[in-house]
C-alpha cells in the first residue's frame, strides 16, 4: 500500500516535473481577478514554470469581454486563457466554439456540478452571494425572507442583474428556489429595492450607510469587516448562489501547452490554497477557507445550471424588468 | 472670385492636404467606419435594420430624451454659470483674479468619476464634513444625488469652466472701443451689459453652449455613477450596459447607439454654424488688457460669492475625497484613532503601477497635446481659407468629425481601435496593439476637438490683408505658415495644447480596452482599484492625480510669465 502510494506520488512528481521543463513561452492571460490578485496568481504560477512569461489584461467581465468580442469581430483574438467571473459567460463562448476542450484536467477532487461536463471550462472559486448589512441596524437577516419585513422597507440595495453577472445568477438561483421563487423579488420591489449597478455599488451604499441591507458577493465585507468597516455578512438559512470564477482556454490559444499548464496551477491543491490566502472561498473542498468564512460543508449552495440559464437568460430578464421596471 | 486673385490655392495647400487626409484616414475615417459596418450589417449584409430596430427600442427612446435632456439643461445652467463667472472676473475689479480663475478650472481637471464619487462621498449619510457640522443625512436615507437632478447638477459643475474659459478669451478680445464709447455716453453697467457686451460676445457664447452639450452628450463618469442608481439612463450608460449583456449582437448595439450620438452631435454643430453665421460680428481686435469696471461696496460682496463656489465646487469634495483616502476602510469615520497613511503607502512604494501610470500618461497625454497644436494650426488654416474648394470643405470636415469622435464615447472609440489596428500594420507589418502607440493614437481621435477649437477661432480673427500681404511679397504657403500665421495662431494652439494634455492626462474610458501590463494610464489604475473594491485606494490615487494636477498646472503658471498672452488658459 505505502509503496504504491510512494509510486504513485513519484510518478506524479516526474510527470509535472517533464510537464513543467516542457512548457515555457509567451501565455496571454485575460482576467476580471482585481489587479492585486491577477499579480499574486500570475507570479505563483511563474514560481512554478519559470520558463513561461505571461502577459495579462485586467478589467470587469465587461470590459473583458468587450474587448475580446472587438478581437473576434476583427479575427485576432489574443489571449490564451480566459479567468472571467461567471459560467454562464462561459456557456456562450462555448456555444459559439471559441473554447478548447480540456477533457485530460484533473477534476476528480471537485464537486461535479462546479465543472463543465464536457471540460471547456474549470470552475477556480465560490464566490457567494448573499446579505450584507451595516451595523447600525436593528434587525439582523437570517434568511431572505426577513428582508421582507417592515424594518428593512427603503433600505434595500441590490445589484442588477442588467449589469453584474453575479447578479444575474442570483436572481436565477434565488427565483428557482421552492420556497422563494419570483414572490421574493416582487416582495423586494415592494419593499422599494431599486437594483443598481454592480457589487462595488452596493457594498459602498450599505458600509457607507445609505442603506442597510443588500444582496452582495462575500468577500468584500469579510475582507473589510476586519480592517473595521461597519458591515456584516449573512449565509441565509436557504443556501447562498454562487459565480465560480471559472477559467478557460481558447480554441484560438497560441500557447496551449502553458494554457493547460496554467488550468492545472489553478485547480491544483497549490493554486486553490493561493485562492484561500487571497481571501476567497476554494472551489476545492478539501482546501480550509480563509478567516471569517465558515467551514465549508456548512456552506449550502444553492442549485444552478448555467447552461439552463443562458437558454433562459432573455426571459429572466425580461420578467425582471416586468417587476422593477428597466 | 475675380476680386481676389489673391486667395489662391498654391503647392503647398495641396501637399499638406495630401498628408493631412492620410492622417485623417488612418485616425478618423477608418475607425469611425468600421464601427458604422459593424452596426449596419444584419446577418453579413450591409441593412438599416439594427438602426431602425434600435430607434423602435423603449430604452434606446427613453435614453435618447434622457441625454438630449441632460446635456440640454446642464449646457444652459453652465452657461449661465460659466458666462456669470467670466463676466466678474473679467470686466470688474474683484482681487486675486488669478487664483480665482486658477481654483475655477480646477473642477474640470479632476476626473468626471472622481468628481461625482466626491461628491457623493459629501453629501451621503457617511459625509465627513456634513457628520462634523452635524447635518450629515440619517443612515438609509436615500442619496440626494441619485436622481436626474443631481445629474445635471453636477454635469454643470463639470462643464461650468469650459464655459467660463471660452468665455474669458472672448471678452479679451471685445474691442474696448464700443464699451468706451458706451461708458462716455453714460451706459450704466447693467446697460452695457445688456446692449454692448452680451451681443457682442453672442456667438463665442454659443460656442461655448455647444461645447458644453457636447461635453455632457459623452459623459460617462457623471452618468455611471449618479444615473444608474436614478435609473436615469443616458446613451454613454445604455452602451454600457448592452455591453455587459455581451450577447452575440452587442457589437453591433454599440456601434448603432453611438452613430445616434454621432447624429445628435453633428445636428449640435450645424445648429451652432448657422447660429453663429447670423450672429457674426466683424468687429474683433487683438487681446487687449481687460476691463475693471468698479464694484464699489459690492466687491466683498461678489468677492465672497466667488469664494463660496469655490468652496462648494472644490473643495467640498476634494474634503470628502482626501477623508476617504485617510481612513482603512470606506464607512469607517476619520478621527484621530482611524487616520492613516497606509492608502498612499501602499500606491505609492508597494504598487510599481501607480508610478508607471503617472509615467505612461504624461508621455501619451503630452505626446498628443503637442501634435494636435500642430496638426491644428494646418487643419484650421484649411477650414478659414477664403477661398472654396476642396482643401476648406475638407477642412471644416475635419472640424465636424473632431467633433463627432469627441461626443462619442471613450469606451466605443477604444473598441473601434481594437477593429482597426489589431491587425499589424499594411507595410511595416508591425502591431500597435498592446504598446503606448495605440493609446497616444486614440488620444488624437478623441480630444482633437478640444485642441482644434481655439485654433479655428484665431484664424477667424486674423486680418486676411495679413495673407494678402506676405502673397504680395512672394511668400509662398510654407512661408506664409511659418513666418505669418503659425506665430500668430501660436497662442492659441498652446492653450489648445494645455486643455488637451489636461484631459488626456486624466481621462478613464479611451484607454480602458486599450491598455495592457505596464501599459497603464491614471485613469484606469484608478477605475481598477474603485471596480476591485478598493475604494479607500482609489480616492488616495486621485488625491495623488489632483495634487500632480495642481502642480503640473503652477508649472505652467510660472511659465507663463514668459509666454505670450492666451497661452496659458488661466492667465489673462
Amino acid at each position: 500500500m505505502k509503496s504504491t502510494l510512494l509510486t504513485a506520488a513519484l510518478a506524479v512528481a516526474m510527470s509535472t516535473g517533464a510537464f513543467a521543463a516542457d512548457v515555457s513561452g509567451k501565455l496571454v492571460l485575460y482576467t476580471s481577478q482585481p489587479n492585486a490578485d491577477a499579480q499574486r496568481t500570475v507570479d505563483a504560477f511563474k514560481a512554478e514554470y519559470p520558463d513561461v512569461e505571461v502577459d495579462w489584461f485586467r478589467d470587469g467581465t465587461t470590459k473583458v469581454m468587450a474587448k475580446l468580442m472587438a478581437e473576434f469581430e476583427a479575427g485576432a483574438p489574443q489571449p490564451d486563457v480566459l479567468l472571467i467571473a461567471d459560467t454562464v459567460t462561459m456557456e456562450g463562448l462555448e456555444a459559439e466554439g471559441r473554447l478548447m476542450a480540456y477533457p485530460e484536467a484533473d477534476v476528480s477532487a471537485y464537486d461535479p456540478a462546479l465543472m463543465d461536463a464536457e471540460s471547456h471550462y474549470f470552475s477556480t472559486k465560490l464566490i457567494t452571494t448573499g446579505i450584507i448589512y451595516n451595523t447600525a441596524a436593528n434587525m439582523v437577516p437570517t434568511s431572505y425572507k426577513d428582508l421582507l419585513k417592515s424594518e428593512a422597507k427603503g433600505n434595500i440595495a441590490m445589484p442588477s442583474p442588467l449589469t453584474s453577472g453575479a447578479a444575474t445568477i442570483h436572481m436565477v438561483s434565488v427565483t428557482s428556489h421552492p420556497d422563494l421563487g419570483w414572490d421574493l423579488y416582487e416582495g423586494l420591489a415592494g419593499q422599494g429595492a431599486n437594483p443598481q449597478g454592480g457589487n462595488g455599488g452596493v457594498y459602498k451604499a450599505v458600509a457607507g450607510g445609505e442603506q442597510l441591507y443588500g444582496f452582495v458577493v462575500d468577500f468584500l465585507p469579510i475582507r473589510e469587516q476586519a480592517n473595521g468597516a461597519p458591515v456584516a455578512f449573512v449565509f441565509p438559512e436557504e443556501g447562498v448562489s454562487a459565480v465560480t470564477e471559472p477559467a478557460a482556454i481558447l480554441s484560438t490559444a497560441q500557447n496551449p501547452d502553458a494554457a493547460k499548464a496554467f488550468i492545472d496551477f489553478l485547480i491544483s491543491e497549490k493554486g486553490q490554497q493561493l485562492a484561500a490566502d487571497m481571501g476567497y472561498l476554494p472551489a476545492h473542498p478539501g482546501v480550509t477557507p480563509p478567516e471569517g468564512f465558515p467551514a465549508r460543508d456548512e456552506i449550502k449552495l444553492l442549485p444552478f445550471d448555467p447552461a439552463a440559464a443562458l437558454t433562459q437568460d432573455a426571459d429572466n430578464k425580461k420578467k425582471f424588468i416586468e417587476i422593477f421596471g428597466g | 472670385m475675380a476680386d481676389r486673385p489673391l486667395a489662391t490655392i498654391g503647392r503647398g495647400e495641396w501637399v499638406t492636404l495630401a498628408a493631412l487626409f492620410v492622417f485623417a484616414v488612418a485616425l478618423f475615417f477608418v475607425p469611425l467606419g468600421l464601427l458604422a459596418k459593424v452596426g449596419l450589417t444584419g446577418g453579413g449584409v450591409p441593412s438599416l435594420d439594427p438602426l431602425r430596430d434600435a430607434l423602435a427600442s423603449g430604452s434606446v427612446r427613453r435614453a435618447t430624451w434622457n441625454s438630449l435632456e441632460s446635456a440640454t439643461l446642464s449646457g444652459f445652467m453652465a452657461l449661465v454659470v460659466g458666462t456669470a463667472l467670466a463676466l466678474l472676473i473679467g470686466l470688474t475689479d474683484v482681487r486675486a483674479k488669478g487664483a480665482a480663475v486658477f481654483a475655477l478650472l480646477l473642477p474640470m481637471m479632476i476626473p468626471p468619476q472622481v468628481t461625482a464619487i466626491a461628491w457623493v462621498q459629501a453629501l451621503g449619510p457617511s459625509s465627513v464634513v456634513l457628520s462634523s457640522l452635524g447635518l450629515a443625512p440619517p443612515p438609509g436615507s436615500p442619496h440626494p444625488l441619485y436622481s436626474a437632478f443631481g445629474v445635471v447638477l453636477l454635469l454643470t459643475v463639470q462643464h461650468a469652466p469650459l464655459v467660463l474659459l471660452v468665455a474669458l478669451a472672448g471678452l479679451r478680445t471685445l474691442p474696448r472701443e464700443m464699451t468706451e464709447a458706451a461708458r462716455v455716453f453714460g451706459a450704466r453697467p447693467g446697460r452695457l451689459l445688456r446692449r454692448v457686451i452680451l451681443p457682442l460676445l453672442a456667438p463665442v457664447l454659443a460656442g461655448a453652449f455647444m461645447l458644453a452639450f457636447v461635453s455632457a452628450l459623452g459623459n460617462f463618469g457623471i452618468l455611471a455613477i449618479l444615473g444608474i442608481p436614478a435609473r436615469y439612463t443616458t446613451l454613454p450608460v445604455l452602451i454600457w450596459n448592452r455591453l455587459s449583456s455581451f450577447g452575440p449582437g452587442a457589437l453591433a448595439d454599440v456601434a448603432v447607439i453611438s452613430m445616434i450620438l454621432a447624429v445628435i452631435s453633428l445636428a449640435a454643430i450645424a445648429v451652432q454654424f448657422s447660429l453663429q453665421r447670423r450672429m457674426r460680428n466683424a468687429v474683433v481686435g487683438p487681446p487687449q488688457p481687460p476691463l475693471r469696471i468698479a464694484l464699489g461696496p459690492m466687491r466683498p460682496v461678489a468677492e465672497a460669492a466667488l469664494a463660496l463656489y469655490v468652496a462648494a465646487t472644490l473643495l467640498l469634495p476634494l474634503t470628502a475625497l482626501a477623508a476617504t483616502a485617510l481612513v482603512a476602510t470606506y464607512g469607517v469615520p476619520l478621527n484621530g484613532d482611524t487616520i492613516t497613511l497606509e492608502n498612499f503607502r501602499e500606491i505609492l512604494f508597494r504598487q510599481g503601477a501607480t508610478l508607471r501610470a503617472f509615467g505612461n500618461s504624461t508621455l501619451a497625454a503630452g505626446a498628443a497635446a503637442l501634435l494636435i497644436a500642430a496638426l491644428s494650426i494646418l487643419i484650421a488654416h484649411l477650414a478659414t481659407l477664403r477661398a472654396a474648394g476642396l482643401p476648406r470643405r475638407f477642412g471644416s470636415t475635419m472640424n465636424a468629425v473632431a467633433d463627432v469622435s469627441y461626443a462619442i464615447p471613450g469606451l466605443v472609440i477604444s473598441i473601434a481601435f481594437i477593429l482597426t489596428f489589431i491587425r499589424p500594420l499594411p507595410v511595416i507589418g508591425v502591431s500597435l496593439y498592446n504598446t503606448l502607440w495605440i493609446i497616444f493614437l486614440a488620444y488624437m481621435t478623441a480630444f482633437l476637438s478640444i485642441g482644434l477649437k481655439p485654433v479655428v477661432a484665431a484664424y477667424g480673427q486674423l486680418d486676411p490683408a495679413l495673407d494678402d500681404a506676405a502673397r504680395v511679397s512672394g511668400a509662398r504657403y510654407g512661408m506664409r505658415m511659418r513666418r505669418v500665421f503659425a506665430p500668430l495662431v501660436a497662442p492659441a494652439a498652446a492653450s489648445g495644447a494645455i486643455l488637451v494634455f489636461l484631459t488626456a492626462y486624466n481621462e478613464v474610458t479611451v484607454s480602458s480596452l486599450l491598455w495592457s501590463t505596464g501599459k497603464e494610464t491614471i485613469g484606469t489604475s484608478i477605475f481598477s482599484y474603485e471596480d476591485g473594491g478598493y475604494t479607500t485606494l482609489a480616492a488616495a490615487m486621485s488625491c495623488v492625480t489632483v495634487v500632480a494636477t495642481v502642480l503640473l498646472m503652477v508649472a505652467l503658471d510660472r511659465m507663463g510669465r514668459w509666454l505670450p498672452s492666451g497661452v496659458v488658459p488661466w492667465r489673462g
